[in-house]
């Protein structure tokens, strides 16, 4: 029994078991999208569904934008910290620089950059509460974390921060609400939460992100919220905002003053300085010699600018393999104002901060790297000379492993400059490292004095800048004493010996030599080929030398094409332009560079193209009769047959034909030397180059008929899909790659900074001049420095028409002529608008006041900003003694010219002296003669509607004119005649400099223009009051108007209809006789008195009867009605009742519907 | 308060036009001295006074100062403002001198430009109305500058007298389009205009027959127009000329043109026109030498993106027309082989990374 096996499972087929398996599956199956469960019920419901998803598809779309921030290394990201004081924005930035790089920062000063993932930086900005600074992070801030304090509610400086952020293009916002722990029951949290999401949702958009953030522990937010909050910050996806995406931009992380210190003490430090400020370039390209603004400071010039290494690195694969050995150097944070970091490095100098003391040989205290660095270089035990010597023997000892170690070369050729080995050595290290660099476009050019000038500069520059870079920076930690000062003198060294090489072109050659020796690197440089020329001036240098010259001279003449560098020639050279034409016509180039070498030569030449009065500034050239001879000859018309579409189609060969013409054509220089010596590999590719290029361009061709087919036969399918949104997509992204590509070839920093400028994400140093001092003297890194890139346009100034609209939380109107803050484009400035309507689109009608609820118009005078650009306006800055809302328009430019339209009504009014029938002689209203002249023909009116005209002058008194009218006026009457007066904007333009005050507040009360009323106040002057200005009681004279008379003789005349009528009631006044009946005596007989008398009782007796039965009546109407109101009340009470009564039972019948609809689910629900 | 801005320098008087347009575009002053100082009539020609004129016509608020002796002028431009306007041109230069600049400015005016100009229409210095209208005008298509944009040959003038009269039409845009111009194609197509005023109107005919003696050969669809112009619109001198222009199949344009003189056959300005032509088909590119500067100027306004065009060597105007735009605007062109694979290669690829200009002029009220 027990080895019987145990029967197999077999599970049951059917029953309640097998069901609920079934069951079960079913449900598996269901746990993806059930399709069946938004199907519509209905085909009008499946209509409205399916225009419902299409219209939110629409809503989902944007306007497509540009983006110009490089995705493979952007800037960071600026996350701006904003709110009223004491709402924790310096413990938020503390907790999150804490997250993101384990270090604990003790005073927040500047902007802070960390590395905050594998492709993202971000920079903490803190916003103290100045409007000033509030506005500029507004400007440039691309996430902003608006802390709110729960226990106390939004505070006006939130709201204002608001404002401004809508005006200058809405970047992303977090909400922070922070002291929660303060509200001690958990039902107020609930109901606070609720409140202020609700209000911040109506301020931003419904659904915006709100985040809470609980106590503070250990001066930290909770590690836990912190973290949510930034893994928030990380997946912030960034729309590109107009104005940014147009303005190249930087935010400075540091600032250094250049001024020679001699100057500032001469001076008694009130010159203007050099300074140099640091920062990533944002926005677009930052062009040199674009002009900048920085707000609060002024426009300034661009003197240089330098791309220094990131001092911030996103990590790459190495520095990740690093970060796994030692954890604590991986996180990286760039706070040159703060006190983190300790290290910082120059365009030519490394300079490292020692907190506090620091005592050599205390090594139970943990050095910082900077320390270290400076300790090792301290740490050396052999001379300069053993160093020199050491580091020469291995450098012609070892391959270009070797050269890396520029460092310790250049170290070792600084004390010695007539060591000439060592200097040589430098530089073939030097342009070793670049020539790997470098493509071949920059081979075959430099011929001139002006180039060599430039060009090793720039290497020069190139190198340093490598050499700043973070990641370099570590094998600088050589064993040879070097400061500060003797990199200082080190780069002089390598300028000056550049400079050097110019005049002595042995020296050259010998270096060069010497590199081609050691290096092995085929890449000729630049001086290669100078040495190549000038051959001849080399005869004096090594041995070795000529060795290698024959080979060379080889190598250059199977470069045989020499193209022109025309970026040079053009750019970097002062030739004439015939000049640099003549250098492509195929003169050889070794007659240029005499040319240029000979310094009166040059000057003739000059001469004679400027001297040379016929030539016209003219865009056709004079047909050359010997060019045209050309064509008469057949070859050449069949030269060109393959241009045309009936030529043979594209073949590599007819191609090559038409191109070798133009060899034989220009290419003299090149037969000439193709005859020498042509390297034995140069020749067999051309036939394989031919064999290729037919395959090339028959496959080219089958993919261009393949294309067309494509295009004919395939596009009605994909022309849908392609609608105009995907298109501008399309098209945005082929140009962005365009733009990447194009100049992605081009090696040399200098050259591409002279094309494209520096892109963003760049780390460079911006060099400024005539700085005002006040910028140093007063500088505070708590207030944000920012660069503003100009356009070309916005450094003019001119006429600004926008559109405005005061803030309807601003208390006051806005008055014409009061001056008023605009933060428009980088800048902030006072002017003084004029506020107009549009008047029928007739005129521009100057108005007082601002509207109410109303956009107006607003002209003044101030820098150009590009139409559509947002602003907003303030009447001051300053908090003190403006507690309100401090916003008072917001608005957009509409408009920029050199003149305004603006006009306002005026009324000159006059008083007719003498009357005729429809003429009238008016004074008053004119003072001359010829004023009456301007306005001959101009329309005039009385105040009781009379339309008249003017028309002449008259002699006698001065001013006066003959006016005629539609009728006859009269004396009293007032004759105006409505005018437009153009009224101009002040040319006032008052640039905020709050950055140079020492009080950065305080700008409002020292050089802000103030109201008449305000400088009255200040200096205790009273308001002067003119006589005729005060309010006086209206007298007005009581009219007596004489009546009609009609004389009798016309009355006579006169139809009866026109007849006056006046015949009144005939009443008996004193000395008036009254009618018959009025005026008879009436004596009555008794017995008529008596029935007079009878008739008068009956009369009263009747009334008195008539009077109780009305009485009566009234009184039983009363009480019919206080009847009825009881009736209607009783029946009002039962229907009351008998609806409850109905109302119920539809209740309960709905109620028992809705079971019987959804009983079954909730039935089987219970079951499950 | 107004502060100058800056101001860039120059001497001489070569390159005059085109170093205002760029002052007007760029808004900075220009200052230029030293204008034939050593000529026997020193200072500026008439022809260049009346273009300073037209300039203040076509612009509001600029301020033109010139010194005393004429060798001298400071120009502080203002805005363009467009709008409706005549000039005179003197008869010295061709309506093609003054049309030329306000071709690169008016796109950028507050109110499309309605500009009548009367002069000589065709000369040997400057480019015809005909090609201007022709060749001119589209090139300014290719920078999307296409809806209204005409040029309305009313009258025609030949020199010494004159008496032409054209109207041009140009609408005002935001922002000009990227150019990615590098495959000129091949040529499809070629158009001419011949005409003849106040002499035998046979002349036309003649110069097309001779045109076409060479042309024929290449392609067939070749269109001479004979365009006849009589009585009071053919001007007050007699003259003839001969434009023609080559489309390629990307719409590349090549123009010539050779114009009376005297004691020379219709048929060999005819001949002249045709070899001009292909010379300057033999050039290649995308652009045609003549238009050089007009293309290179709307690149460098361009929408900050690269624009690239394929060109041939540049003439002397090109080459200081890239320095004053780098003195102006602070681009720098690229300008590299346009094919590095082909040593033979004469042709060059300027590319460059446009301003981002965008019409301030223009009003959004």
């Amino acid at each position: 029994m027990d080895d019987r096996p145990h029967k197999a499972h077999r599970p049951s087929q059917s029953g309640a078991k097998a069901e609920k398996k079934a069951k079960s599956k079913g449900k598996e199956k269901q746990q993806g999208f059930n399709e069946k469960a938004f199907a519509p019920k209905s085909g009008r419901r499946a209509d409205r569904q399916g225009r419902r998803n299409v219209e939110r598809d629409q809503t989902r779309l944007h306007v497509p934008l540009v983006n110009r921030t490089p995705d493979d290394e952007p800037p960071p990201v600026i996350v701006a910290i904003v709110g009223p004081p004491g709402v924790g924005k310096t413990t938020l930035l503390k907790s999150l620089v804490r997250r993101y790089t384990k270090q604990t920062l003790n005073e927040a000063k500047g902007p802070i950059t960390v590395v905050s993932g594998k492709k993202k930086r971000l920079t903490f900005v803190e916003c103290n509460n100045d409007l000033n600074s509030m506005i500029d992070i507004g400007k440039i801030a691309d996430l902003v974390l608006l802390m709110i304090d729960a226990s106390f509610g939004l505070e006006m400086e939130t709201f204002e921060f608001l404002n401004i952020l809508q005006a200058h293009g809405f970047p992303k916002v977090i909400g922070v609400l922070t002291h929660l722990d303060l509200i001690k029951k958990a039902a107020t949290v609930r109901a606070t939460k609720k409140a202020l999401k609700k209000r911040f949702w109506t301020e931003i958009y419904q659904g915006a992100k709100l985040f809470y953030l609980s106590g503070v522990l250990n001066g930290r937010y909770p590690d836990t919220e912190i973290l949510n909050l930034s893994r928030f910050i990380s997946v912030m996806k960034f729309r590109p905002l107009v104005f940014r995406n147009t303005h190249p931009y930087v935010l400075a992380d540091r600032i250094e003053d250049l001024t020679p210190r001699e100057q500032i003490r001469t001076s008694k430090g009130k010159c203007d300085r050099t300074v140099t400020l640091y920062g990533y370039v944002r926005g677009t390209n930052l062009r040199e010699g674009t002009k900048v603004h920085i707000p609060g400071v002024a426009d300034l010039d661009i003197k240089s600018v330098q791309l220094l290494g990131d001092p911030c690195p996103m990590p790459n694969a190495d520095s990740e393999r690093r970060r796994k050995l030692s954890e604590k150097k991986a996180l990286v944070v760039h706070a040159p104002m703060s006190d983190i970091g300790g290290v910082m490095y120059d365009k030519d100098a490394v300079w490292v901060n020692v907190p506090g003391n620091f005592t050599r040989g205390n090594t139970d205290i943990l050095q910082g790297e900077g320390e270290q660095m400076v300790m090792d270089l301290q740490d050396v035990d052999e001379t300069l000379d053993a160093a020199v010597a050491r580091s020469q023997i291995k450098l012609l000892g070892s391959s270009s492993k070797a050269l890396s170690i520029g460092p310790s070369n250049q170290d070792t050729s600084l004390d010695d400059d007539d060591d000439e080995e060592s200097s040589e050595s430098e530089d073939g290290s030097e342009s070793g490292s670049e020539e790997e660099l470098d493509s071949e476009d920059e081979e075959g050019n430099s011929d001139e004095d002006g180039d060599e000038e430039d060009f090793p500069l720039g290497e020069d520059q190139l190198q340093h800048g490598e050499n700043t870079g973070r990641m370099s920076r570590r094998t600088l930690t050589r064993s040879v004493p070097s400061l500060k000062g003797k990199e200082k003198q080190n780069v002089e060294y390598a300028e000056s010996d550049s400079d050097l090489g110019d005049d002595d072109d042995g020296a050259w050659g010998g270096k060069r030599v010497r590199f081609d020796a050691e290096d092995e690197l085929d890449v000729p440089s630049d001086e290669e080929e100078l040495s190549d020329e000038d051959g001849d001036q080399d005869e004096g240098s090594a041995p070795r030398w000529k060795v290698n010259l024959s080979a060379r001279a080889e190598a250059a003449s199977s470069r045989k094409p020499r193209r022109k560098d025309w970026m040079k020639l053009i750019y970097s050279t002062n030739l004439s332009p015939e000049q640099v034409l003549r250098e492509g016509a195929g003169v050889s180039e070794v007659e240029a560079v005499e040319e240029d070498e000979g310094d009166d030569e040059f000057f003739k030449i000059k001469k004679r193209a400027t001297g040379d009065e016929e030539t016209l500034d003219m865009s056709k050239e004079p047909l050359n009769s010997d060019d045209l001879k050309q064509w008469e000859d057949e070859e050449m018309l069949d030269s060109i047959r393959h241009l045309f579409i009936t030529g043979s189609s594209g073949s590599g060969d007819n191609d090559h034909g038409g191109e070798e013409d133009y060899e034989e054509e220009g290419g003299d220089f090149e037969d000439l030397e193709g005859g020498s010596s042509k390297p034995a590999g140069e020749q067999p590719p051309a036939p394989v180059d031919t064999e290729e290029a037919r395959v090339a361009a028959l496959t080219a061709k089958k993919e261009a008929l393949k294309r067309k087919f494509d295009e004919q036969y395939d596009d009605p399918e994909e022309g849908p899909n392609q609608d105009f949104y995907t298109a501008q997509k399309d098209e945005i992204s082929r140009q962005l790659a365009l733009n990447i590509a194009e100049f992605a070839d081009i090696q040399d920093p200098a050259a591409r900074a002279l094309v494209e400028g520096f892109r963003p994400g760049s780390y460079v140093r911006i060099e400024l001049e005539s700085v005002p001092c006040e910028l140093i003297e007063h500088f505070d890194p708590h207030y944000p420095l920012v660069l503003g890139g100009l356009l070309p346009a916005e450094e003019r100034f001119g006429f600004l028409q926008v559109r405005l609209k005061r803030h309807r939380w601003f208390t006051k109107t806005l008055k014409t002529n009061d001056p008023l803050i605009f933060s428009m484009g980088w800048r902030r400035f006072q002017t003084i608008p004029i506020y107009s309507l549009d008047d029928h689109s007739i005129r521009m009608r100057m108005l007082k006041y601002t509207p109410e609820h109303m956009h107006c118009y607003a002209t003044f005078y101030g820098p150009v900003t590009l139409p559509n650009t947002g602003f907003c306006a303030f009447n001051t800055l300053s908090s003190e003694k403006h507690p309100g809302f401090r916003v008072s328009a917001t608005g957009v430019v509409l408009d920029v010219d050199k003149s305004v339209k603006i006009v306002k009504k005026i009324k000159l009014t006059g008083i007719p002296f003498k009357i005729f029938k429809n003429t009238a002689f008016v004074k008053d209203m004119f003072s001359t003669a010829l004023e009456v002249a301007k306005f001959e023909g101009a329309h005039v009116r009385t105040v009781s509607g009379i339309r008249g005209q003017v028309k002449k002058a008259l002699t006698r008194p001065d001013g006066a004119f003959r006016a005629t009218f539609e009728d006859k006026v009269l004396a009293s009457d007032i004759i105006f005649l409505r005018a437009w007066y153009s009224v101009q904007p002040r040319k006032f333009y008052n640039p905020i400099t709050s950055l140079l005050l020492s009080n950065k507040e305080q700008w409002a009360q020292e050089h802000a223009m103030r109201l008449t009323g305000a400088v009255r106040i200040a200096q205790g002057i009273p308001t002067p009051l003119r006589a005729d200005s005060t309010y006086k009681k209206v007298e007005r004279p009581h009219r007596r108007f004489n009546p009609l008379i009609v004389p009798k003789k016309l009355q006579a005349a006169l139809p009866y209809a026109s007849k006056p009528k006046l015949v009144k009631a005939q009443k008996a006044k004193d000395g008036v006789r009254g009618t018959y009946m009025q005026r008879r005596a009436v004596v009555m007989e008794p017995e008529e008195k008596r029935a007079v008398a009878l008739m008068q009782q009956m009369r009263a007796l009747r009334k008195e009867k008539v009077q109780k039965r009305r009485d009566k009546k009234e009184e039983k109407r009363e009480e019919k009605k206080k009847k009825e109101a009881k009736e209607e009340e009783k029946k009002e009470s039962k229907d009351k009742e008998r609806k409850k009564e109905v109302m119920k039972t539809i209740g309960m019948k709905t109620k028992r519907d809705a079971e019987k609809e959804s009983g079954g689910s909730r039935k089987r629900r219970k079951k499950v | 308060m107004a502060s100058l801005g800056t101001i860039v320098h120059f001497s001489g008087h070569y390159h005059f036009r085109h170093r205002l347009v760029l002052s007007i575009l760029s808004g900075k002053s220009v200052r230029i001295d030293k204008i034939r100082p050593d000529d026997k009539n020193p200072g500026l020609r008439d022809y260049e006074i009346s273009l300073l004129r037209l300039l203040e016509k076509v612009t509001n608020g600029t301020v033109i100062e010139i010194s005393v002796t004429g060798t001298a002028i400071l120009l502080k431009p203002g805005i363009i403002a467009g709008g409706s306007l005549t000039h005179d041109c003197p008869l010295s230069r061709s309506i093609g001198y003054f049309l030329e600049p306000v071709v690169m400015l008016a796109p950028f005016s507050k109110k499309p430009l309605h500009l009548t100009i009367r002069g000589i229409t065709t000369d040997d210095n400057d480019l015809s109305v005909d090609l201007i209208r022709t060749v001119t005008l589209p090139h300014l298509q290719l920078f999307g500058i296409s809806d209204g944009l005409e040029l309305r040959i009313k009258k025609r003038g030949s020199p010494p007298e004159g008496g032409g009269e054209v109207q041009f039409l140009c609408p005002v845009v935001k922002q000009v389009k990227t150019l990615n111009f590098v495959d000129p194609g091949k040529i499809k197509r070629i158009r001419g205009i011949s005409h003849a005023v106040r002499v035998n109107p046979q002349f036309s005919n003649r110069m097309i027959e001779a045109s076409r003696s060479i042309l024929n050969r290449y392609i067939p669809d070749i269109y001479l127009y004979s365009d006849v112009y009589k009585g009071e619109e053919s001007g007050k001198s007699p003259g003839y000329a001969l434009s023609i222009l080559a489309e390629t199949t990307n719409s590349a344009l090549y123009c010539a043109e050779a114009t009376s003189k005297p004691g020379v056959a219709p048929e060999d300005i005819g001949l002249q026109a045709s070899r001009a032509l292909l010379s300057e088909i033999k050039q290649g590119g995308c652009v045609d030498r003549k238009h050089q500067t007009l293309v290179l100027l709307m690149m460098t306004l361009g929408s900050e993106d690269v624009g690239r065009c394929r060109m041939s060597a540049p003439t002397t105007r090109t080459i200081q027309f890239l320095r004053d735009v780098k003195s102006f605007f602070g681009i720098s062109f690229r300008v590299a082989t346009a094919d590095p694979s082909d040593p033979d290669c004469v042709q060059l690829l300027y590319s460059c990374y446009g301003t981002g200009y965008v019409n301030a002029n223009r009003s959004l009220a």
